[in-house]
Parts: structure tokens; sequence; C-alpha cells
């Protein structure tokens, strides 16, 4: 069988350190301002946003054809932001960058698929920024990140270069996955702390419940980002990563994309409940909701969760509402979606609304922030000169690391095992119980 | 020295490795204070503490996704089924995570996956399965059957020192039922290596797990008509050592692949393809395949009886390959 030689170990092209000014910063204290105040759904789980879309879909049949309307008023107006309690200029401003970097990577991705230069789907996350990049902004080094395919974001701020998306949707062999996965399934266990997604929907929170458990055996409280559609929530493997979580109070802070739409279908279709923070209550952790086009409210969410984890009290679950501004993947035009939700949430673009707040809070002038587009377009180009110059793999990786050599010491990551109360004297004695089965 | 049980050895190897290597955890089903539902590791708890020995829900796709999570903080998971039936729940954790983790993004998952199977002990369509072959086919994964004392602990020793996901199936009809001897000194027994359980010159057994005994049962039988059957006891499943059997069909010439699993897409299939590449021209009879019946395993004794392969029908195929 195939072995993992240790000196041609397919290990991702160096990337710098993750980014670190997250929840433990040593930065700038938050600039106070008054907030309001937060309100509480039917259930009492606290709802952080500012407004509340009052619309919904339904199936309806017009005479000849099935299709969805929207029942309810689209025209509401746009709020401010929610002033973040946590977040001081500098770092509003960085995830400001971090958001435009989400957006032009994107923008340089669907460029390349249009030049036929991206292998396979194309899954783009348009409106859903802040979500991706608030949320990944709040954890620390030691952290760790299950991203799902829309969360190139995160990706990036937990210090990949977009260049990795790139080459991984060009399917290149200097990809983190030397080609052998598609687009955005790469991980870092090493450096990044990034779990590599795989397809299916909710595998990575068990995962990351593990990781949780691996680093409190470790000594550690750690925290352990999670992602889920609000279809993807659905899933089985969802219900037992998570519970398994909260039972052992495992630092897993799970951020629920309620972006509307599982591919092509409603999420009045997912789920009966109204809000899937309400799921909280039954695994006995804390649950809110947050305006996911608000990087404030989902900075200081996951920050207080993060805290949480931290602190070693347990699992939190943060649904963000959003919207996906595109169709679940290049191929689908989502012609599916009423033109007035879509027209809603434009209005909702969390960039547009993060730059009204710099306006506000006289952080930035509109010359700057021409200045951060304009400096993070020379750089995405950049990128994507080199992501397309990269090679493609030699076909003789296709079956080698399948196994890993068993002539490797995997270190601990975190620092020894150690056990509070055992009775280390103690020796193995026949089991004299009945088992089973006879 | 005392005999030692297959299940006694079981407890030990995981035990011992425990107290060499503090990356070593169990968790699983009910596994801390009651000490699991065969008592493998009864008493753990309070050797090693509640931090290495955790209880879970029930929960068989957490398990293994917790097991694999740990492992990306080099840690040692070995994670208990209850009953390896219920290793289905976990199945596309196991298949889609753990076994592409090192070729898709660099991360090794040392780690184990154990428990009960097969059948013999009337525990119905649910406790009795031998599903093996379901992740024989999954590259990434290794898989043990061991069917001796001996090779138990050696192999589970190895299999939790191994840095690659591995699949330890028990026989739970051995358990309590086989007893040997064992070395006082700390051993292990390499993984993709199959051992020749009896020298014979005239058909190869080739088999593992509960039927080993099966296969003796025949031999011992047969030996008085003077046919001298080979026992190949292969232990490792995948990968599978294609050496041995190689060896021993080029020594007999004649081959009878023995399981407790059903025949349709059992090892049986994949030894004969391998002889047929290796040793073809090696060959003086058709191989013969000994199987369960291509059906869920029956509760009932009579009907299990009729479901698992018996001493008779591999006197019967031996004497048949011998005079072809
Ligand atoms: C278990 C599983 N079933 C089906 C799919 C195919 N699939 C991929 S994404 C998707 C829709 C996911 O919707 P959601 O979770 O809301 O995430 P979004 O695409 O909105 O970000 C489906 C059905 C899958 N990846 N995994
Ligand atoms: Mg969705």
């Amino acid at each position: 069988m195939p072995t993992r030689k240790s000196e041609s170990s397919p290990s991702a092209p160096e990337v710098k350190q993750p980014h670190t000014n997250g929840s433990k910063a040593a930065n700038a204290p938050a600039v106070k301002r008054p907030q309001p105040p937060i309100g509480k759904n039917p259930w009492g789980i606290p709802d952080w946003r500012l407004e509340q879309p009052p619309f919904h879909i339904e199936s309806d049949w017009s005479g000849e054809e099935y299709r969805y309307k929207v029942v309810g008023d689209t025209n509401t107006p746009v709020p401010p932001l929610r002033p973040s309690k946590y977040l001081s200029k500098e770092q509003t401003l960085e995830i400001y960058r971090y958001m435009i970097i989400n957006r032009q990577m994107e923008a340089a991705l669907e460029s390349m698929y249009k030049q036929s230069k991206v292998i396979g789907g194309l899954y783009l996350s348009l409106g859903q920024e802040a979500t991706s990049v608030a949320s990944a902004y709040a954890l620390d080094r030691d952290d760790w990140l299950g991203p799902m395919i829309r969360n190139q974001g995160s990706m990036v701020v937990r210090g990949y270069e977009p260049s990795s998306a790139m080459m991984q949707y060009m399917a290149k062999g200097t990809s983190p996955t030397k080609g052998r996965d598609s687009g955005s399934h790469y991980g870092d266990p090493k450096k990044l702390n990034v779990i590599a997604p795989i397809s299916h929907l909710g595998d990575s929170i068990g995962v990351l419940s593990g990781v949780a458990l691996g680093a409190r055996l470790q000594g550690r409280e750690i925290a352990c980002l999670a992602y889920i559609g609000d279809g993807g929530q659905s899933t089985g493997p969802t219900y037992e990563g998570f519970n398994f979580a909260a039972v052992r109070k495992l630092g897993v802070v799970l951020v629920v994309e309620h972006n509307s739409w599982a591919y092509s279908t409603p999420v009045e279709l997912q789920f009966a409940c109204k809000d899937l923070a309400d799921r909280a209550i039954g695994y006995g952790v804390p649950g809110v909701i947050v305006d996911g086009t608000d990087a404030n409210q989902v900075y200081d969410a996951t920050h207080e969760a993060v805290e949480r984890a931290h602190r070693g009290e347990g699992a939190s679950i943060i649904e963000a509402k959003l919207m996906r501004m595109k169709g679940h993947a290049m191929h689908d035009a989502a012609v599916y979606v009423p033109s007035a939700v879509k027209e809603y949430w434009q209005r909702r673009d969390p960039i547009v609304r993060m730059e009204q707040y710099l306006k506000e809070t006289g952080w930035m002038t509109e010359a700057q922030m021409k200045e951060v587009h304009a400096e993070v377009q020379r750089y995405m180009d950049q990128e994507r000169e080199q992501a397309e110059a990269a090679p493609m793999p030699s076909p003789e990786e296709a079956g080698t690391d399948v196994y890993f050599d068993n002539g490797v010491d995997i270190p601990v990551k975190y620092g020894e095992v150690r056990v509070k109360q055992s009775n280390v004297g103690r020796k193995l004695s026949e089991s004299s119980a009945p088992g089973h089965y006879k | 020295m005392a005999a030692v049980t297959y299940l006694e050895a079981i407890r030990q190897a995981i035990w011992e490795e425990m107290e060499r290597d503090s990356r070593v955890f169990v968790l699983g089903e009910d596994v801390a204070i009651y000490g699991g539902a065969f008592k493998v590791t009864e008493g753990f708890i309070h050797k090693f503490g509640m931090e290495r020995v955790v209880d879970t829900p029930i929960s068989e796709m957490a398990i293994a996704s917790a097991a694999y999570g740990a492992s990306l903080t080099g840690l040692r998971p070995v994670a208990e089924f209850q009953f390896m039936d219920f290793i289905s729940s976990a199945h596309s954790q196991i298949v889609q995570i753990l076994a592409k983790s090192n070729w898709r993004w660099g991360a090794p998952a040392p780690l184990v996956l154990r428990g009960p199977s097969g059948g013999g002990v009337s525990g119905g369509p649910f406790h009795s399965q031998n599903p093996e072959m379901f992740y024989v086919h999954t590259p990434g994964l290794k898989v043990i059957a061991p069917a001796t004392a001996r090779d138990a602990k050696g192999l589970m020793k190895s299999a939790i020192r191994d840095n690659n996901p591995v699949l330890f199936f028990e026989h739970k009809f051995l358990y309590r039922r086989v007893k040997e001897e064992l070395p006082q000194e700390d051993y292990t027994i390499e993984i993709g290596k199959a051992r020749v359980h009896r020298e014979g010159r005239d058909l190869s057994v080739i088999t593992y797990g509960a039927m080993l005994y099966t296969a003796q049962e025949a031999a011992d039988l047969l030996a008085k008509e003077d046919i001298q059957l080979e026992i190949i006891d292969l232990r490792t499943l995948l990968p599978l050592d294609r050496e041995a059997i190689r060896r021993t069909t080029e020594k007999t010439n004649r081959v009878l692949v023995l399981h407790e699993d059903t025949k349709t897409g059992g090892i049986a299939g994949e030894i004969a393809a391998i002889i047929n590449e290796e040793a073809f021209d090696a060959l003086d009879a058709p191989i013969a395949r000994i199987a369960a019946l291509d059906a869920p395993v029956p509760f009932s004794p009579p009907l299990e009886k009729a479901f698992l392969p018996q001493v008779g029908d591999v006197v019967r195929e031996a004497r048949r390959l011998v005079k072809y």
C-alpha cells in the first residue's frame, strides 16, 4: 500500500500565521457607543437584529406552474449597523479589508470560471462576507475553524492567501490538497487549525467536538468555530456532533448561516421552527440571533461565545440571518428566488452597510475606502497571476499518501495529557462481570 | 503462568498501551463506570481517570468524528462501538472523513475503532454481523480481525501504535471461549501479515476470525483420512497478505476460502482474484468458497446454524477438492 514519506509530505505551501487580533488582542479598547436594546424571540432567545424581515416565502400555483412567491413587505428601510461592544477602530478597519478581500477574491474566481479556468463547480458567498469574516476574526491562534463551502473569507482571516482558494479551484498541483480535492475543501491541522471540509453537510461539527475534547485532555479550553447552513443543519451528524459538544461542555461555537436557501429549497421547507437558534434550548446551550450582514453583531456574538469556550463553559449557537445572493453554484441562476427578496437583501450588502458605518463613525473617508478597494485589487491581481501560473499535479500523486508513515511521531498539539483524579497504582484485574452475550 | 482469554488479551493490550502512552484514551457508550457492554474497559476509569475514559451519548457518528478530531490534536483514541453492527451508523464519517484524511489534506488520523462482531451467540440480525468488507473496500483504512488471544493482544497494540485509522473487529463468540498463555513481555504483531496456523500439504484453508476454529475441527477430522489441511489465519484483512496467499497456494495447490461473512462480496472473492493474479499456474483444483448464506443473520439457533458455515461443510468441500 502507498505510504506517505515524511520527506515528500504534501504539506501545504507556506502560509502566513493566522490572524491574531481576535478576542485576546491587546489592541486599542473598543469605542463605547450607545447600544440599542436587544430583543427576544418568542422562546426567549436574544435577537440582536435591528430589524426582522417582515416577509416569508410560500409555494404558489400560478394557474399553470408552481413557483415561490413572497408574502409580506420587502420595502422596509435599512437600519444602521449595531455598534460593536468590543471592536476597536483598527480591528473594524481590518474586518472591513478582509470583507473586501473575500469579495474580490470571489469576483476573481468568477472571472476565472467564465474563462473556463476553474475545474468543476464554483460556490460563491456574495452577501455573506460579514458572517464569514467577523466570526473567524473572533478566534485566537490556538482555536480551530471548521469552514463550509461559502466560508472562503473565514479561511483568509485564518491565514490562507487567496491564491490557495484559486489554486484549489483550478485543481493545481501546488494547491493545499495538491489537486486531490476541490474548491474550498482544504485545511491545515498544524499551523492554521482549519479543518478541511468534506461535502457531507454537518460532518465537521463532531470533528470539532473531538478537537476540543483533545485540547481539554491536554489541559486547554479552546474554541472551535463550526459553520452550518439552514439546509445542512437538518442532517443527523449536525445533531450528534453538536449534542456531544453540549453534553461535554466543549467549546464548539456553531454559526448557523441562515441564508434562506439550501440549493433551491427555501427555509420554509427545511424546518418548522422560525428561528434555528431555538434549537439551543433543546441542546441546553445559549443561543443568539444576529443579522448576518452586520459585521459588528456577528463579531460581538462570536466573541462572547469564544470567550465562553475559553472559560470552559461550553458550546453556543449563533444564528446569522442573511441571504445567499447568487445561485447554489455558478451553474444555478437561482431563478426560483423571487426578485423582491433579492432586492431586499441587495440593499443590505454587508460591505456597503459597513462603509456607511465607517462614514458615520468618521473612521474612514470615502477616498480612503476607495484606496482600500484599489490596494486589495492589486493584491488580488498578484494572487491570481501566481495561482494561474502554478503547475498541474503530476499523475503519480493520485495514489500516494493514502496512508501515513508509521516511522513519524505525531506530536501532541497542546501539551501532555493530564488527569485530575485517578488511582494510578491500580492493577488490571480479570473481568468477572457477565458480558452482554455469553 | 495462567492462560488468558481473548477478551482479557484485548483488555490487557489497551490497558498496557494506556499505561505506556498518555496520548491513548478510550471513548464509547457505557465504557466508563460500567466498563463496556462486554467489560473490555472494566476498571479503566479508576486507573486512568475520567478524562481518559469517556462515556458518550448514543451517537456513533459523534464517536467516530470526535475520535478523529481528538486524533488531529495528536492523541490516539480507541473508540468502542458497543456492537460492530452499529458501525453502520458511522459509516459516512469513517469512509468519508477518516479514510481520506491523510491523502486529502495531509492530516494523519492515528485512531482505533473497535468492537464485537460476528455470530454464533443468537444475537440476531443486529448484533451478529460481520461488516468488515464495507471497510476493506475503503482505501485509507486498515482492517484487523484476530482469531486468537495472542494475536488479539499483539495486533491491538500495533493498531494503537499505528498512525492511521484502524478498524478492529473483535469476535464476540471468542471473547471468553478461547484462551492461551501469552508472552510476559511487551509484544506486537505486525499488521498486514497472515499466519500459518497449521501446516499441511494437501489443501489450504484460508480463513479468519471464529472460522479458524471451524477449520481446525475439520482439519482434525480429515487428518484421520490422511488429508492434511494447511490453515492460514489472515488476521489482517486490509492490507491483505498477498505473499502468504501466494505461498500457501504454491505449496498445496488447492485452496478453500472460509469465512463467516456472507458470500457475495466477501473476502473470498478478493482472495480468489489474488490467486488468479499471483499463482494461477499453481492451482490443481478450482478455488472453493465457504461462507455464510447471502441473508441477514438469523436469531433462532437452528436458523443461525443453517446460516453459518459448519465443520461438515469444510470436510465435504475439502474431500471434493482433494479428489479433483
Ligand atoms: C449530506 C449531504 N447531502 C447533500 C449534499 C448536497 N448539497 C451540497 S450543498 C447543498 C445545499 C446546502 O444548503 P445550506 O446548508 O443552506 O448551505 P448554503 O448552500 O445555503 O450555504 C446540498 C443539498 C451534501 N453536500 N451533503
Ligand atoms: Mg442555506
